[in-house]
């Protein structure tokens, strides 16, 4: 039971990871490869402040939104001066630079040793220590991720920011401030991650950079692009699916050592039979077709 | 101590720069991020190792030789049956680049799955002290590097520029409608260029192995410094050449200053540089992608 409720904790947490990174990714066009980073802002935001200052879970939480979004404003604002495959770099760069400090800031984030002991949370008199307890704590940010994003891509915001992906200098004609447009989703799409970070943080009680690299931005960015772009319902399903089937082939036998190659194998081949058969994902509407050629 | 330093960067910009032309061979061709191109690199030093260490064919260079000519068959695989049916489909450069994305996570986990992921060599030399010059040590390895990267550079520039291939590549690369409408088979020259840029990562990836370890993540760090080099050269092979160069130098220079774990954010750190105030490059070759 307690292994069970693991895994569903691991999917919460996927679900805001990817359906943040949707709003980016799906509904704008924006593939960024820095999600992890983000997730990683809010983790350590949460570790060191109720380490070191002893502060209360939920204002590390806010706090660790906010200094996501700070600076997530400054890479967004830097990184979307860029298009394509261009603006996938510029977010590659900076994901590097953000593990890069985690790894060596060692005065503030004791670099690859990590963060241990950090405290449960105490959320106005309810002390969460089970797995279960967890379990509602990951439930209720997961679905309040989930439904804050989809009312805002169906709201006229949202709709704005499609028309952008599809065609972003007939947005620029129609007088809406496309640059403004796609910087907000960006740091939307950090904030919410940074909840995700916080939510990881006191769940595992220790965290360190290695959970946080390039390679777990691709995760999620997997989980978007399988699960469906443009879909919030999708990256439901992908973050299911992806933390999931893991965790299936351990029941059939496979030795752990193996069973993490086996994921990501997994994972890359889909990621090319997806580009292949079915680019806009399991339910997705977006296909990544807007360019057309690259020049 | 300086000219040390100096040396170690030549090496690291002398293998840089030969990446980086890999990569923009492929890029300036197909138009699209070839990340697989970081697992070519580690590729082709296993396939050395596993000719050379488990005993398969005990002969250092035609192991070497073997290597190569087994990454460039498996470039044109990949272009063969992945890239040139996804752009049948006409699929964007975001679409092959995620397909290229996953090629590279198969293999990378597919090697550490059957080589492990402890480090692993294949040196058949003894190892000596360096040969002193200008103040540095070299060793012999180190020489053979810088040379080799540095002959086959401009092999590779005499081809693209003279041969008749390389002028398609070329003519491909400016613009492919045109290309196809004065009569070039375009998809055979993707061949070409995906074939030419993994063999070319192939030769840097033996080179990285020759001088360190291997093991499965080797690839991506340099590939990414090429990838960088690439861009901050302004997309021509002689920029991308300087820009290997410069990476190369200010990552082993830093070090005089910036403590030596900082060394891989230096690389992305020129490249934001370069991107927020100089997106086209060294050359003045205009290939911007700025948003609207």
């Amino acid at each position: 039971m307690n292994y069970l409720l693991h895994i569903l904790i691991l999917i919460n947490i996927y679900i805001v990871l990817s359906v943040s990174l949707n709003l980016l990714a799906g509904y704008t066009g924006l593939l960024s490869i820095c999600q992890a980073a983000f997730y990683g802002v809010g983790a350590y935001a949460t570790a060191l402040l109720s380490l070191k200052a002893g502060w209360p879970w939920l204002g590390t939480v806010a706090f660790g939104i906010i200094i996501s979004g700070v600076i997530s404003v400054g890479i967004g604002t830097a990184s979307l001066r860029f298009r394509d495959d261009y603006f996938i770099i510029a977010t590659l760069a900076f994901q590097v630079l953000l593990y890069s400090i985690m790894q060596n800031w060692i005065d503030l984030t004791q670099g690859p040793l990590g963060v241990s002991g950090i405290p449960q949370p105490l959320i106005l008199g309810w002390q969460v220590s089970s797995n279960g307890g967890f379990f509602l704590l990951s439930l209720f940010f997961s679905a309040l991720t989930f439904l804050f994003v989809r009312r805002i891509v169906n709201a006229p915001y949202g709709r704005v920011l499609q028309a952008i992906r599809e065609d972003d200098l007939f947005a620029l004609s129609l007088g809406k401030n496309v640059a403004a447009y796609k910087v907000s989703a960006f740091v939307i799409g950090a904030m919410l991650a940074a909840i995700a970070g916080s939510v990881y943080a006191t769940y595992i009680t220790y965290i360190d950079p290695t959970s946080f690299t390039v390679n777990e931005s691709i995760f999620i960015l997997a989980i978007v692009i399988l699960g469906g772009s443009g879909s919030v319902l999708g990256s439901l399903a992908g973050a299911v699916f992806l933390v999931v089937v893991p965790e299936l082939l351990r029941f059939l036998g496979m030795p752990s050592s193996i069973s993490a190659n086996i994921r990501q194998i997994l994972y890359g081949t889909l990621l090319v039979v997806c580009m292949m058969w079915r680019p806009q994902g399991l339910i997705g509407k977006y296909s990544f077709q807007k360019d057309g050629s690259n020049r | 101590m300086l000219s040390q330093y100096i040396a170690n960067g030549l090496q690291a910009g002398s293998i840089t720069a030969l990446i980086g032309i890999g990569f923009l061979i492929i890029y300036r061709t197909s138009g699209f991020f070839h990340f697989a191109q970081g697992i070519i690199l580690t590729l082709s030093a296993y396939s050395v190792f596993f000719l050379l260490a488990t005993g398969q064919l005990n002969l250092p260079l035609i192991s070497i030789i073997f290597a190569i000519l087994f990454i460039y068959g498996f470039g044109l695989l990949m272009e063969a049956s992945i890239f040139q049916p996804l752009r049948g489909r006409g699929a964007s450069g975001t679409t092959l680049l995620i397909a290229s994305l996953g090629i590279y996570i198969v293999i990378q986990n597919s090697i550490s799955l059957l080589f492990g992921d402890d480090t692993l060599s294949f040196r058949w030399w003894s190892v000596k002290p360096g040969l002193p010059l200008l103040g540095a040590r070299f060793t012999t390895p180190q020489i053979a590097i810088i040379l080799c990267s540095w002959v086959i550079l401009v092999l590779t520039w005499v081809f693209i520029r003279y041969s008749k291939i390389g002028k398609r590549i070329k003519a491909v690369a400016n613009d492919p409608t045109l290309a196809r409408m004065v009569g070039i088979d375009v998809e055979r020259i993707y061949l070409w260029a995906m074939g030419l840029g993994s063999a070319l990562g192939g030769i840097a990836g033996i080179l990285i192995a020759c001088d360190t370890d291997i093991m499965p993540t080797m690839g991506m760090n340099p590939f990414m410094m090429g990838m960088v080099a690439a861009i901050i050269g302004g997309n021509t092979i002689w920029g991308t050449a300087a820009g290997a160069l410069l990476l190369g130098m200010a990552k082993h220079i830093g070090i005089i200053w910036i403590p030596t774990r900082w060394q891989d954010a230096i690389t992305f750190i020129i490249l934001l540089g370069f991107l927020l105030f100089r997106p086209q490059g060294f050359s003045g070759k205009r290939k911007r992608k700025a948003a609207v």
